[in-house]
């Protein structure tokens, strides 16, 4: 009995409630994220139903992509998944300095995705003349990476926004400590966002014929 | 703040501490003034589109009536739509719920309570950024359309004699906003601007406050409050909460494509170019639809708590009715399709929107057949709340099957956009949510004020408001039947129709009466009502063994419960044939109670006001009058002064914490073993977590 | 309930198996991509492909958003808004044409 009752402060929860035993604020990110699938999902259909509709004026978003250099991109956000984790648990171990590092590490692979994006936009505009009002293919395109790029960016401001704390402090108090779990929890949900759109957008979309 | 006024410290203002004044307002982080600010802003949206009613009503109550232009009637019966929708029900919805959700779980507060203030702030931002489409925006006859260059007659607005003329320039697309209507080829000017980009600030309101009370229900119950111990009104709550979580980001990416269209050129609606405009129903009726429960499901948590009070007995099928609830709501997210049969969806689609519409009959149905269990057999008192429940019931039923004939297919092609459609959801909405949470002030009145409202005025509120409304939306149902066409300006005199058109527009009046009653009786009462006492209705549930009016901490002792209808078992024991019987010391419990919840034991840490939740969702609007006006230099110049308010505040909100240390209080409270426990609330929010969509 | 949580979390170590595995996975699905190219696979490469990310994504959310270890009713959230997703928008693209029933 008095085991469950140390478990039950280890997770902050209030011991004069009846609840869940999870912390309030974690519980508040899970809901969260659970209704970004809906956000998500509306711009990922909107786009899978305008990228095969035919007679569009060209080019189709599926006619020019680099591959190559999305496949790269890719793998930095997925890279910076692993540098988050780290960060968290460098921070569950007391390890003020790891946990700022890795932090670092995290929002320089995240500015690093939204330097590609921001060439890879510059390149279909300028190169292939595929701008937002060009077909709304292109618009639904922009549309759905520009809002996953404005996740990432925010991402990145809440990243860099623990790393100061962090260095200003010598290290994160137990309530920013729950803040890196919960901007992790963020951080990893865009990432698998980024996971459907590189598969489902990039690599299967094909232009109608 | 605390039960005594500390002086708070750490932080780079000074912490507001004022408890009174305008700034105590600003700065509150209670639910229940937080409820309060809700309440009146929704009221006054209500009589402003009610005002927009009455006008659209003048103009009908002739054959070829010319008291309002085309323009003019388009703007008021879109902003009376989106007014009574999401700045009236909804938010008077949130109002109870804020107000009641932690007294009715025995909580001192919600999870997060400063989120709780970003919500109303932004709702109140919202409200206004929206109506300030009255002063800024334009709308012109639409142009350049292959040589048209400005249609006129029903197209309009502006054009031609007549009065209020000046509200032709504001939105004019529907509360849908059907596209490609409210596009950018065919409503140019910025007013549907201003309704696109309200409408998605008000969406981030209920967005956030949607998790705060999810969160609440889950994680702040009182001790032995099970899930299924919860009034039926929290339990309400936690799904209404569950749908806008749901559906709120559905209409938020809808919005933003016609935001993207209107401004930046995109073409997802530009029919023209190959958009899809029946996208744009499904997005838009797929948060449509559970919208419409998300305004009926607090009215019939607010009803299954009257109806038992009043009729003495516990709620007929407690569980059921929860169940049917939820029931109501996930079938809710599978029937978007029916307010589209007419948009030439495949009969499959249309076969299976309309059954699966159907079905949701079957939970309703529950649900008005354990309110009917309610209150057979029981001793029934007809107060006023339980005049509006019973109402409610009864109104309800009536729109509930007329919206049953719209799931049959045939039938419904020949209803849609006739004034039989707008029969139906003023019957389920007026009739229904609006009724309700007229019981609902009537009941909880005592809590907010700790006195009691005028029974002979609120009587004559109710018949009276009984009366006009079946006077305005009863007629409704034959004229649509008749081919009445909604949303129509003029009509011919050889129709007809001008008889029951005139019957519409008195009761019209009637209500519009009814509801100057209710206000005098409201404002004379907050001040001279006769004292409430703890338990003026013999009530069954938590929140009324908190003191009235509800103190600053809600519960001095946090109530340990153990049953459902919790306080009723305090005061009623059972005889041999079941029935309940009042115990001999029933007073003396209430008064012991009452004594015990006023006298803390020892100080209650509350969390403190802050300035930050304000001045983030001020940052909000200006945001997004820079998007409206991004063209120029001074728009793109506001984008980032909104960005600026609103990433200071997010700073200063992130380094402030939720309660400010209490000196040597907690040494104290620490020494004395019995105390009750303080409200430790979790030291902050998620700050940025809301602020991405 | 969370009463695991703190026990069974990876090591770093784990962490960066983990990574080498996602990043593998990656590798897999571009190089199918041109594969597909050259040797036109037909629906098999859409299968494959979503199979991956499947895969991927569960790994993600499971072990560096750590729902395995977490309380269940995390992931039932979670899941019902995925699932709520999926089928919503499939509808929708369905009646929309954007997705035959027959081919």
């Amino acid at each position: 009995m008095t085991e469950l009752i140390h478990e039950a402060d280890l997770d902050h929860a209030h011991p004069e409630h009846e609840g869940t035993g999870v912390e309030d604020r974690k519980l508040g990110m899970w809901l969260f994220l659970s209704s970004e699938f809906l956000f998500f999902g509306a711009l990922i259909s909107n786009y899978l139903l305008y990228s095969q509709r035919p007679g569009f004026p060209q080019p189709y978003p599926a006619e020019i992509y680099d591959i190559p250099f999305t496949s790269v991109s890719s793998f930095v956000l997925l890279m910076s998944s692993l540098t988050m984790v780290l960060a968290h648990n460098a921070q569950t171990r007391e390890d003020a300095n790891g946990a700022r590092t890795w932090l670092f590490a995290t929002a320089a692979l995240g500015s690093v995705f939204l330097a590609g994006q921001v060439f890879e936009f510059t390149e279909f505009i300028v190169e292939f003349d595929m701008k937002l009002s060009t077909n709304p293919a292109a618009s639904a395109f922009y549309l759905l990476t520009g809002f996953h790029g404005t996740h990432v960016a925010i991402g990145v401001i809440m990243l860099l926004s623990l790393w100061g704390i962090s260095r200003r402090r010598g290290g994160l108090s137990d309530r920013h400590g729950l803040n890196l779990e919960l901007v992790g929890l963020y951080w990893h949900f865009v990432d698998i966002i980024w996971i459907v759109i590189f598969t489902v957008v990039y690599l299967l979309s094909e232009p109608p014929l | 703040m605390t039960a005594t006024a500390e002086r708070p410290t750490t932080t780079i203002f000074r912490r507001p501490s004022s408890t009174k004044g305008l700034w105590s307002w600003i700065t509150t982080v209670d639910h229940k003034r937080i409820g309060i600010m809700y309440g009146y802003a929704a009221f006054t949206f209500f009589i402003i589109g009610g005002m927009e009613a009455l006008l659209l009503r003048i103009q009908l109550s002739q054959a070829n009536g010319e008291f309002l232009t085309a323009g003019a009637y388009n703007a008021l019966f879109t902003m009376h739509g989106t007014t009574m929708i999401f700045l009236f029900v909804m938010p008077a919805s949130s109002a109870l719920m804020n107000y009641l959700l932690p007294l009715l779980i025995g909580a001192r507060d919600v999870a997060f309570p400063r989120l709780n203030a970003l919500s109303w702030w932004i709702f109140f931002f919202g409200g206004i950024f929206l109506y300030s489409t009255f002063i800024f925006g334009t709308s012109a006859a639409p142009v350049g359309v292959d040589g048209i260059g400005g249609i006129d007659g029903n197209l309009a607005p502006g054009g031609g004699p007549g009065s209020f003329n000046f509200l032709a320039d504001s939105p004019d697309g529907g509360w849908f906003g059907y596209q490609p209507n409210a596009g950018p080829l065919y409503s140019p000017g910025t007013a549907m601007d201003y309704w696109a980009l309200g409408l998605q600030i008000i969406g981030l309101a209920s967005l956030v406050s949607s998790v705060n009370f999810l969160v609440t229900v889950l994680n702040l119950r009182a001790k032995g409050m099970r899930l299924l111990r919860m009034p039926v009104f929290a339990w309400m709550t936690t799904i209404t909460s569950f749908l806008l979580l749901f559906s709120l980001p559905i209409i938020a990416v809808a919005l933003f494509m016609v935001t993207f269209d209107r401004q930046f050129g995109s073409l997802f609606f530009a029919a023209q170019a190959g958009g899809d405009v029946i996208l744009w129903q499904h997005l838009f009726w797929l948060f449509g639809h559970p919208e419409v429960y998300i305004l009926i499901l607090p009215a019939m948590g607010i009803v299954s708590e009257i109806l038992p009070t009043f009729s003495r007995k516990p709620l007929f099928g407690y569980s059921a009715v929860v169940f049917a609830g939820a029931a109501i709501a996930f079938l809710g997210f599978g029937v978007w399709a029916h307010h589209m049969f007419a948009s030439g969806i495949t009969p499959v689609a249309q076969a299976a929107f309309g059954l699966a519409t159907m079905t949701i009959a079957i939970p309703t149905g529950i649900k008005i057949f354990n309110w009917l269990g309610t209150m057979w057999m029981g001793r029934i008192r007809l107060s006023t709340p339980m005049l509006f429940a019973i109402g409610f019931v009864a109104m309800f039923t009536i729109g509930g099957l007329s919206g049953v004939t719209h799931a049959v297919v045939p039938s419904d092609w020949q209803q849609t956009d006739t004034y039989y459609i707008v029969a139906h959801f003023h019957y389920v909405i007026f009739g229904g949510a609006v009724f309700g949470l007229f019981g609902g002030l009537y009941y909880w009145f005592p809590k907010l004020t700790g006195r009691l409202m005028n029974e002979r005025l609120g009587k004559v509120h109710f018949w009276l408001m009984l009366l006009g409304f079946n006077l305005t939306f009863g007629p409704m149902h034959w004229l649509g039947l008749q081919g009445m066409v909604r949303r129509t300006w003029k009509y011919a005199p050889e129709t007809n129709l001008e008889p029951w058109n005139v019957a519409v527009t008195i009761g019209a009046f009637i209500i519009a009466f009814s509801i100057l009653i209710f206000m005098i009786n409201w404002f004379t009462s907050r001040r001279r009502g006769e004292v409430s006492g703890l338990d003026p209705w013999d009530a069954r549930t938590i929140e009324w063994m908190s003191p009235n009016p509800s103190p600053e901490y809600n519960f001095a002792v946090p109530p340990v419960v153990t049953s459902l209808d919790h306080f009723w078992h305090l005061k009623y024991d059972e005889d041999a044939e079941g029935r309940a019987v009042r115990k001999e010391d029933g007073d003396e419990i209430v008064a012991t109670i009452d004594h015990e919840q006023l006298n803390p034991a020892s100080p209650i840490h509350l969390p403190n006001p802050s300035y930050f939740p304000f001045f983030f969702a001020l940052g909000l609007p200006l945001m997004f009058y820079g998007v409206i006006y991004h063209k120029q230099l001074w728009g793109k110049g506001l984008i980032i002064v909104g960005l600026i308010i609103a990433l200071a505040a997010v700073i200063g909100w992130a380094i402030e914490p939720l309660e400010e240390p209490h000196g040597d209080h907690d040494e104290e409270e620490d020494a004395i073993p019995p105390s009750p426990p303080a409200a430790v609330l979790p030291p902050s929010e998620g700050e940025t977590e809301s602020s991405d969509d | 309930m969370s009463s695991s949580e703190h026990i069974h979390h990876p090591s770093p170590a784990q962490y960066w198996k983990i990574a080498v595995v996602l990043a593998v996975l990656t590798a897999v699905e571009v190089a199918i991509y041109y594969i597909h190219r050259d040797f036109d696979l037909g629906n098999f490469n859409t299968v494959l492909l979503i199979g991956l990310a499947a895969l991927k994504f569960v790994i993600v959310i499971g072990w560096y958003m750590h729902l395995r270890f977490e309380n269940r009713m995390l992931s039932r959230f979670f899941t019902a808004g995925f699932i709520l997703a999926c089928a919503l928008y499939t509808i929708i693209l369905t009646a929309l044409g954007a997705i035959a029933l027959t081919r």
